[in-house]
């Protein structure tokens, strides 16, 4: 629990510097490096604390920013979800390592950040702003899995000889 | 031994395969869109459907639908169309020290050289996104802090009344 509310923290203050620097030229659209957190616990820990926390991320991020029930808080929390649903289903199924769930993640971000943007905005317009977005989110998602994977190696390490 | 749990040959492969397909999207994208001269430009508040005002590229003109509806204090004149300078202003939904800020539009009727063109000169908002976006021929503007966008339109349409 403890642990947990460790890496709450620390995804918020990666939302946080994330939303600071806009990389990408789309209106409320972020890479998703935040997913990182989101990634570690479902691999540690389990698809439902992943969920929770993200959940709890986005919106402790948007009350700290306060864009809660904003434009740009619909955008994210969609994202979110379909991240993190995205993620939980493929590491299910096993078929990819951490990379590869790392980048599907980041393009359901982008995807989920599009939908929300069309409601949002009130007009497909936004759709013209994804071909940009997925290209983004390709090395968004490997450096966020390279990430990942080299912190669950090393938590892995670290757990065996703290087991032995 | 345990790292390999972590780790799948397969990734690669998905990667490759998907830079492959996002970069033809992308590529295609560039290529085939926006190769049209624009027949006219809507810019829209909020997420209303009607444009507020309408950028007539093939007639030389610039048609003001409806007044904004903003709050008292505000000027109650916007959107604001200075025929002169070429530029549409708005009142945004950005609030800075609770007060909104204007929106500034300027449009440019095409030439034999250039195409018709909008950009956002003058906004704010936390990363002024709209305004970096340059001048556009055919991409849709989106402020999201100000909820005002400016969508083009490469059809002609026929306004006889």
């Amino acid at each position: 629990m403890t642990l947990l509310a460790n890496f709450l923290a620390i995804a918020i203050v990666l939302n946080i510097i994330e939303s600071l620097v806009p990389v990408i030229p789309v209106p409320g659209a972020k890479l998703g490096f935040a997913n990182i957190v989101t990634l570690i616990i479902l691999y540690v820990y389990s698809f439902k604390d992943s969920a929770t926390i993200t959940i709890l991320r986005v919106l402790l991020v948007s009350l700290l920013t306060g864009k809660l029930l904003g434009p740009v808080f619909y955008m994210s929390f969609s994202g979110a979800i379909f991240a993190t649903f995205a993620m939980g289903f493929f590491k299910k199924t096993n078929l990819f390592g951490v990379l590869g769930v790392s980048v599907i993640g980041s393009i359901f971000h982008c995807i989920g950040q599009i939908i929300a943007g069309i409601f949002v905005i009130g007009s497909s317009a936004v759709i013209f702003y994804l071909p940009i977005m997925l290209v983004l989110s390709i090395p968004a998602g490997v450096v966020t899995g390279l990430i990942t994977q080299r912190f669950l190696v090393i938590w892995q390490t670290w757990h065996n000889e703290f087991e032995n | 031994m345990e790292t390999k749990r972590f780790k799948n040959k397969r990734d690669f492969i998905l990667i490759t395969i998907l830079v492959i397909l996002v970069g033809a999207i992308y590529i295609s994208f560039k290529l085939f869109m926006f190769t049209e001269d624009a027949a006219q430009a809507q810019v829209y508040y909020g997420t209303s459907t009607e444009p507020i005002v309408t950028i007539d590229f093939v007639n030389y003109r610039v048609i003001k639908n409806y007044i904004q509806n903003v709050p008292d204090g505000y000027d109650q004149n916007y959107p604001i169309i200075d025929e002169e300078a070429q530029t549409i202003t708005l009142l945004g939904d950005y609030e800075l020290n609770g007060i909104r800020q204007i929106v500034v539009i300027k449009y440019e009727f095409g030439t034999a050289n250039s195409k018709p063109s909008v950009e956002i000169i003058q906004e704010q908002s936390p990363n002024n996104i709209c305004s970096r976006e340059g001048v556009s021929t055919g991409k849709p503007l989106i402020c999201l802090p100000n909820r005002i966008r400016v969508e083009f339109d490469s059809s002609e349409v026929d306004f006889t009344v």
